[in-house]
């Protein structure tokens, strides 16, 4: 295969599997305190609306991306709130939270910056001269957006933060069990209230990514799946923040191919090419569980 | 003293009431506006068959995520098995023209049955590999609509296509309308039968005893011998079926062919349609004219006041939030959901 072809296909694979991995961050915090939230996808769709809305209103991309994070906070509280303190069950109030983002972000937007694919003021990947420029690897390691590397620093910190820190090990306890982390006088609401809420800002950049990175306008439903598919990638990188991240790249490789797909082969019906990602999620469920078998 | 439990009711209610009113407000709407406009629109002539029309795809989606989630699984695929239905049973409606009555039941028949070939794959990958059913039924849900994208342009398409749909049913496999001047469909009927068959599966046959105990311990269930496995597999295609049932009631009742997204949004408007019903069948139809009040009256409002439609969605978390939280604010209530 074409060298270039390859690498502008894993640059493209990086930048498409971003949103996801950003949100995954998150996830996997949440989910090793113990706590789902199956609602990132409705995070993402808010968050994206919001950080489309904030960087027009501003003109400043950097603070749509804050806003977006703010509304993932927001939304993340209130997960935390129905889950932990009305006692509701975690998978109901998370496909609440899908659906109030789908409605949140298509009537928001509806309203204020229209149906239609407004510009968005984006932010442009980094530009680091002729590092950036050196063939093959440039684009993939050094063209990418400010926050590609973000998201790897906080992956990499996260996944420190879980497995080598004190606070790691008690919101492990939390995860593991309950009643454990009770007799060691660990304050389990509060870590994962700390954790869900990691996850709400993580899923704010992720779906801010997507909006103000990736395609420079919010379109209705743009997260398509994104969010569903950070929760997959957690069962995959069973909970650990760095593989989850990765198992994300590996979506977005999956769609970057078929997209290129869709270019080599115009005769194929590209409905087949579209739904690779969704059905590697499925395929990707089924292999990693047969991993846990033969590990266990 | 007021009692923890006024207090706590009026919370969950306010919050209910004021989470809709605030997107109304900013955008420049009355919600008592609102309120009036839904429910003249939906007890007027016209609305009245209109929402009828969309609780029947809710109470067939409804009865199956309810049939699903009391065995503790959670089927959020209705958009993908209606359409799973849908296409199943559009693509043998041709063998069934000219057969009257029956031809009419194999049709819907044919729809159950691919909807319900769905669920149970989605209950054999979780049987067998643990895969998380949330997840499956989601992705399958953006496979199928690509499905139909492709169905409808090429295997199954129109011959005259205007527009991208696929040929048209025989008119054996029509739902005829009931209700002259409207477009309420016999697929009232079949999704009446269906509550009363689905109230019995539930309180008086093996399966539902067991996947009720399921649901509620699945430890229990395996220590008493029930065959969990087959359970989860069998559980999921009921569910999935009745989700494919809707499609080919959708297709019989309305469109009379797949048109492009067909049903969608009634997969997940039907989770919240089996939580407000508390799983039980009989409230089911009930939950769902709520719903179809939500739905045919959101055109309502999109003409009269400018509200855009998404507002439902809004509306339809409130109301999953609001229900899920009762149990906190009524503890006494048994917990199901």
């Amino acid at each position: 295969m074409d060298p270039l072809l390859l690498a502008g296909i894993l640059a493209a694979g990086i930048r498409l599997g971003m949103a996801i991995g950003l949100s995954a961050i998150g996830e996997s915090a949440a989910e090793r305190s113990g706590v789902f939230n199956i609602g990132i996808e409705g995070v993402m769709l808010s968050a994206a609306f919001v950080a489309a809305w904030g960087s027009v209103r501003t003109g400043s991309p950097w603070l749509g991306i804050a806003f977006a994070m703010l509304i993932g906070l927001l939304l993340a509280a209130f997960h935390a709130l129905m889950v932990l303190v009305l006692g509701v069950n975690q998978f109901i109030s998370g496909i609440g939270m899908v659906i109030f983002g789908l409605g949140f972000s298509s009537f928001a937007a509806r309203l204020t910056i229209g149906a239609k694919p407004t510009s968005v003021p984006g932010l442009p990947p980094i530009d680091l001269g002729p590092l950036s420029h050196f063939p093959v690897i440039g684009p993939i390691f050094f063209g990418q957006s400010p926050l590609a590397y973000i998201a790897l620093a906080l992956a990499v910190a996260t996944g420190w933060v879980i497995n080598r820190t004190a606070l790691g090990l008690e919101i492990r306890a939390c995860g593991e069990s309950v009643e454990v982390a009770h007799a060691l006088a660990i304050p389990v609401k509060a870590r994962q209230t700390a954790c869900i809420l990691f996850g709400g800002i993580t899923a704010g950049l992720g779906g801010a990514y997507l909006s103000v990175v990736q395609v420079h306008a919010f379109v209705e439903g743009m997260v398509a799946g994104r969010g569903f598919l950070a929760v997959a990638c957690v069962m995959l990188g069973r909970k650990r923040p760095l593989i989850a991240f990765l198992a994300s790249l590996g979506f977005g490789l999956a769609e970057a191919t078929q997209i290129r797909l869709q270019t080599l082969y115009p005769g194929l019906p590209y409905q087949f090419l579209v739904i690779l990602p969704y059905l590697a999620a499925i395929v990707a469920l089924v292999i990693g569980h047969r991993n846990v078998a033969r590990a266990a | 003293m007021i009692p923890v439990r006024v207090v706590r009711l009026s919370l969950v209610l306010g919050f209910a009431a004021l989470v809709p009113s605030l997107f109304v407000l900013v955008a420049g709407q009355s919600p008592w506006r609102v309120l009036t406009t839904l429910v003249l629109y939906a007890f007027g002539p016209q609305g009245r068959s209109e929402v009828l029309l969309h609780a029947i795809p809710l109470t067939l989606i409804g009865l199956g995520v309810a049939f699903a989630l009391r065995a503790g699984l959670f089927n959020i695929g209705g958009d993908g098995q209606l359409v799973a239905g849908a296409i199943v049973a559009v693509f043998f409606a041709p063998y069934f023209a000219g057969w009257g009555i029956a031809g009419l039941i194999a049709f819907l028949i044919f729809g159950f049955v691919g909807g319900a070939a769905l669920g149970a794959f989605v209950g054999y990958l979780r049987e067998r590999f643990n895969a998380s059913e949330i997840i499956v039924t989601i992705m399958l849900n953006y496979v199928a609509v690509q499905m139909v994208s492709y169905l409808i342009r090429g295997p199954i398409a129109d011959p005259m296509p205007f527009w991208p749909r696929s040929y048209p049913i025989p008119p054996d496999c029509v739902l005829p309308v009931i209700v002259s001047g409207t477009r309420l469909h016999a697929g009232l009927i079949v999704a009446l039968v269906m509550v009363i068959v689905f109230a019995v599966v539930q309180r008086q046959t093996v399966l539902g005893f067991q996947s009720s105990v399921f649901g509620a311990n699945p430890g229990a269930a395996t220590y008493a011998g029930f065959r969990v496995k087959a359970l989860t597999i069998v559980v999921m295609a009921i569910s999935g079926g009745l989700g494919g049932l809707a499609g080919a009631v959708e297709v019989g009742g309305v469109y009379q062919r797949i048109v492009e997204n067909m049903g969608e949004g009634f997969g997940l408007a039907a989770i919240a349609v089996a939580l407000i019903a508390r799983l039980e069948p009989v409230a089911i139809p009930f939950a769902a004219c709520l719903f179809g009040i939500f739905f045919a009256g959101a055109g309502a409002l999109q003409r009269e006041l400018a509200l855009p439609f998404p507002l439902v969605w809004i509306v339809e978390a409130t109301v999953i939030f609001m229900v899920s939280a009762l149990h906190w604010a009524l503890p006494s209530r048994t917990a199901e959901a």
